[in-house]
């Protein structure tokens, strides 16, 4: 019996089910820390949905709610991409939608009554709290260490590279997905290691969900046969891995046809031929093994070679067949960007316009990741030391995931996962190392009979770094630089996490926020103020000309129907606003009757300094609309002849003859004294006179300048063109030919 | 009597060449030439009266400048393209039905057209449409085809051209089967099967040994994490100078970088994560008390001191970012 309370908390992590506590208690802080970190934008600014694709979401679950799930399935849109509508219940992955409306139906169940805004807003960081958890039981599956797990788990949960599509508000597919993809990947390892049907159809059931939720889910797809390809190549084939696999291959194939977007796809399109090809492998591998089994060793051998002859050219002649009738697609164009990385700078504008299909600059891996970027191969070294199947998983994950990251931003976020794990399994073993009480004692070195111990029991098949036997760590010193520094560096990354989050990924894009001179914040609402003006004052079918990056926001926040969305499916009517956009006004007139526009709406950041306006996306119009009508649009007519793009006095006929110089810069001149207007974001003077605008009248113009709004001048009452009816309006009187009397001649006849 | 018709034709081909030929006359004698050889090859003269107007047929001329002096190298890259998509356009259209003629001019054999037509650079690729009969089109004034993005392949121009020439035949174009690198092929696949089959005994230790597999994993995930993609896909320079007369070796910009700034980056990730292997799994496996914690010290100082300075190169690339560790501030 000790009263002693020191040696209460020294024995206090000591028995199993005080262990349990402790952990579910850690997990639920380190869970409780990944939700409050994402939550700088609401207590910044409010309950807000941010960017562009989660207006849409939100609109759709919306739309879920008040009309229930088989409406929802067969939902027609014919509020955007007028005239044409979307088939938007068969061209969505719904998963995430479903999750929050059941959380909604669940919650008002149970009497609680919650705006379904919230929910949406506050889904993501809810999610990255299972994340965590998910996270941590991946790690424990791969290591004994009782620490990695929850190292894991906060790595998890407080990095940024997840965080940047995590934060309250960020109401995208990536909010449930990256949780599905690393509770799919665990499930994955418990099935394979226990060779078990259930585990197997479990994971199944986890990617059928999520490819209900994003499309990344052929990153799963890729992977887990890549997995037991190599393991089959290593020559680990065995009957755990063949129900895993064909477990998972045949149920969650299954699953992912259900969703309408994915239809046929799986047996269908070249990225998942990898699937079904190492699933028809293994039934032959299973083949083989039984066979051999049953019959004597040398028929065996002449058996092996005739099959595999036989099964190679019968598949090789299938694969020819089938590929050029046009039953298998080509590699689908965005999957195939990965690949040939100039083939979409090509072929595709639209693709390479996105800037979330750009490569991945070093100090963005760094940003997102911190001291775990180099804690990574650490992790995957350690890795080696075992090479367990699961081991492998973790090396060909971080393989393939380092690649894709560096190819394209936005998949940092598969690769922060598997960065995550094995990060931790080497920050863990660091620390297991040099925290240890015990030490070994320096009395029993013997330096003569060391070298007997290492040459007698070198393992040929481990690492060359591991031959030797563990000795421990001798001195105290030792012991406490080694760990005050991994709490330094932990700390550090405890304080970059927030900063990031805190400082890059916490702004809702919809509300900016700047500085005024004494420090306070001056908020922009310049968006939320003109589609709110459009909500007020325009008729509820009248149509909204945007360029598509507003598309979603204008059908979410100001309930108009558009004519292009984030929903980039169809690159023609995409070209057809580019080309409106960037022809004359002769041009463009003809071409928004035709569409019924009713308003067109510009976002100009000149007076603000706000570099993300249509002025400097404007050559990605250029380039999808020359696309699709090369002769009437040529980007080559946007430069100067040194080769500039400008927008001040300088530039190009052109440039100052397209429908979207003239909105941008319209009775800009007017702000200025004369001669001084200036363009804040290209840095340019623009010239003294401004451009006129025939055929659009100016609507409404936001605080800030940011959103402009034209209103689609109808026909003019006399049948004149446009051109010369404002001309009569500003009084200029129309220039006759003056008439030219001939000589006068005295008729004789 | 015999020498009479061949002076007689002489005289008549001078004649004609002096006088103005008509349209289908002259469609005759290029697609003539062309048959024998395309793209014509044009000088001043022949240039002019091709693309003299009226004429009912449609000219494609490339405007190049082959010479080694001149430097040219896109007009040396299109130059087989040129060829290709001629010969293969007369050869698919025998009978002129498409009634096109190729042609190309040399900045040496027409410095005079070049001069008047204002030309600073090559190559310069016109189409004259056709200014009278079936497929006369609405400006007789040459097209010009941009070769603003870079060398151009034949399917590209062969795609411009027909969507100029709609309603007339537009021949296939099929690029020679090339032998040679079919022939190459086989040679050298043949020939390291044979030296894989050799080699195999010698060879499968080192693929199934796992240092070389742990040292190929982690050498690829530093060069992805450090960049590398970005440096292929957006050619980016290896260094660059500050403008000073100095090399400047990290570039400005937080989306920029340059090709050994991305190396001494991977470098300094390679010394951290060795430093951290080596204190994980080589330190606690030293058995001699002193040398361990000599061990110790020096990887851990190390790793400290390397990943100070990669937060101050981290630093200049992210101007605002707040956190340091001693010794670079």
């Amino acid at each position: 019996m000790s009263a002693d309370p020191l040696h209460v908390l020294a024995n206090a992590g000591k028995g199993q089910s005080t262990r349990t506590v402790l952990r579910v208690i850690i997990l639920c802080l380190i869970a409780a820390a990944a939700i409050a970190s994402r939550l700088f934008s609401v207590i910044r600014f409010e309950s807000i949905i941010h960017e562009f694709d989660p207006w849409f979401n939100f609109r759709a679950t919306k739309y879920l709610v008040a009309n229930g799930f088989y409406n929802f399935w067969n939902w027609f849109d014919d509020r955007t991409w007028h005239p044409l509508g979307r088939v938007t219940g068969g061209t969505l992955y719904p998963g995430l939608m479903v999750t929050s409306g059941a959380i909604y139906h669940a919650l008002r169940t149970l009497t609680i009554p919650v705006d379904i805004r919230n929910i949406c807003v506050l889904l993501a960081p809810a999610f990255s709290g299972l994340t965590a958890f998910a996270a941590y039981l991946l790690t424990n599956e791969m290591t004994t260490s009782s620490s990695a797990g929850l190292l894991a788990a906060v790595f998890m949960g407080i990095t940024p590279g997840y965080i940047s599509r995590s934060v309250a508000g960020s109401y995208d597919n990536e909010a449930i997905a990256i949780f599905l993809l690393v509770f799919t990947f665990y499930l994955w390892i418990k099935a394979l290691k226990q060779g078990s049907m259930l585990w197997g159809a479990l994971c199944a059931l986890f990617y059928g969900y999520m490819v209900a939720s994003w499309g990344g889910y052929a990153f799963i797809t890729c992977l887990l046969p890549l997995h037991a390809f190599v393991l089959i190549c290593m020559g680990r084939y065995s009957t755990r891995l063949y129900v895993s696999y064909t477990t998972w291959y045949a149920l969650g194939t299954l699953a992912s046809m259900q969703i309408p977007f994915v239809g046929f796809l799986p047996v269908k399109t070249s990225e998942h031929m990898p699937a079904l090809g190492i699933f028809g492998f293994l039934q032959l591998l299973g083949f083989l093994d039984y066979v051999r089994s049953a019959i004597p060793g040398r028929q065996f051998q002449t058996f092996l070679w005739l099959f595999t002859g036989g099964v190679f050219s019968v598949a090789l002649a299938a694969l020819v067949v089938v590929t050029s009738a046009g039953i298998i697609a080509p590699w689908g164009g965005r999957f195939y960007s990965l690949w040939d990385t100039s083939y979409a700078k090509i072929h595709i504008p639209i693709i390479a316009s996105v800037s979330e299909h750009q490569p991945t600059a070093w100090p963005a891996f760094f940003f997102d990741l911190n001291f775990l970027i180099w804690l990574f191969p650490a992790g995957v070294y350690l890795c080696f030391q075992q090479l367990a199947d699961e081991h492998v998983f973790l090396v060909v994950y971080s393989l393939f995931g380092s690649y894709f990251a560096g190819v394209m931003v936005r998949l940092m976020l598969t690769l922060t996962p598997v960065v995550c794990v094995t990060a931790a399994v080497a920050a863990s073993s660091l620390l297991d190392t040099y925290l240890s009480d015990k030490s070994p004692n320096p009395e029993e070195y013997h330096p003569e009979d060391s070298n007997d111990a290492t040459s007698k029991k070198a393992p040929k098949a481990g690492l060359k770094s591991t031959n030797k036997p563990v000795v421990g760590i001798y001195g105290f010193v030792s012991k406490g630089v080694i760990v005050s520094a991994m709490t330094i560096y932990l700390l550090l990354f405890v304080l970059h996490c927030t900063w990031v989050t805190s400082n890059a990924y916490s702004s809702p894009s919809v509300v900016l926020a700047s500085k005024m001179p004494d420090g306070s914040q001056h908020i922009i609402d310049d968006y939320r103020e003109a589609y709110q003006w459009l909500r007020q004052n325009t008729k509820e079918d009248a149509k909204i000309m945007s360029w598509w990056d507003y598309g979603y926001q204008i059908g979410g926040m100001a309930d108009r129907p558009t004519l292009v969305d984030n929903n980039t499916w169809n690159n023609t009517h995409i070209a057809t606003v580019g080309k409106a956009m960037s022809s004359s006004e002769e041009v463009s007139y003809p071409i928004m009757r035709q569409h019924e526009v009713d308003y067109v709406l510009v976002v100009f950041g000149g007076l603000l300094g706000y570099s993300g306006d249509d002025i400097n996306k404007f050559l990605w119009m250029v380039r999808i609309a020359e696309g699709i009508w090369p002769d009437e649009v040529k980007e080559r007519d946007f430069f100067t002849p040194r080769g500039e793009y400008r927008v001040d006095g300088e530039a190009t006929e052109t440039m100052k003859n397209s429908l979207m110089y003239k909105m941008s810069y319209y009775n800009y001149n007017t702000l200025f004294p004369p001669g001084q207007a200036q363009d804040r974001v290209r840095g340019s003077r623009l010239p003294e006179v401004g451009p006129t605008l025939n055929v659009l009248d100016e609507a409404f113009t936001s605080e800030n300048w940011i959103i402009r709004i034209y209103k689609v001048k109808d026909l003019d009452n006399l049948g004149r063109d446009h051109a010369s009816a404002a001309a009569f309006e500003r009084g200029q009187k129309k220039k006759r030919p003056a008439k030219r009397r001939g000589t006068r001649y005295l008729r004789t006849e | 009597m015999r020498w009479l018709p061949a002076f007689l034709s002489v005289c008549f081909a001078a004649g004609s060449l002096a006088a103005k030929k008509s349209t289908e006359v002259r469609f005759k004698e290029y697609h003539a030439k062309s048959l024998s050889s395309t793209p014509v090859k044009l000088s001043d003269a022949s240039y002019r009266e091709l693309t003299s107007t009226p004429r009912d047929y449609t000219v494609a001329v490339l405007l190049t400048a082959m010479d080694a002096r001149y430097g040219c190298q896109l007009c040396r890259e299109f130059q087989p393209e040129w060829d290709l998509l001629s010969r293969g356009w007369i050869k698919g259209d025998k009978k002129a039905e498409s009634r096109l003629i190729f042609g190309t001019l040399d900045f040496s054999d027409g410095r005079d057209i070049f001069m008047s037509l204002g030309l600073q650079t090559a190559p310069v690729l016109y189409l004259f449409p056709p200014t009278v009969g079936a497929h006369t089109a609405a400006s007789p004034e040459p097209i010009r085809y941009d070769f603003a993005n870079g060398p151009q392949t034949a399917e590209q121009v062969h795609a411009w051209i027909a969507r100029h020439t709609p309603d007339r035949p537009h021949p296939t174009l099929k690029r020679p089967i090339n032998w040679m690198k079919w022939i190459v092929t086989t040679i050298i696949t043949s020939g390291s099967l044979t030296a894989a089959y050799v080699a195999w005994p010698y060879v499968l230790p080192i693929i199934q040994s796992r240092n070389v597999w742990a040292a190929i994993s982690l050498i690829s995930i530093l060069l992805f994490t450090s960049g590398h993609m970005f440096n292929h896909i957006r050619k980016v320079p290896y260094v660059a100078g500050d403008g000073r007369g100095g090399i400047s070796y990290f570039a400005a910009g937080f989306q920029n970088q340059y090709g050994m700034e991305t190396q001494i980056v991977a470098a300094m990730y390679g010394v951290l994560s060795f430093a951290a292997i080596s204190l994980a799994i080589k330190v606690p496996r030293i058995a001699d008390p002193k040398a361990q914690s000599v061990a110790v010290l020096a990887w851990g100082g190390v790793l400290f001191v390397m990943y100070s300075f990669l937060l101050s190169i981290f630093r200049i690339k992210n101007g605002g970012y707040p956190f340091s560790l001693p010794p670079f501030m």
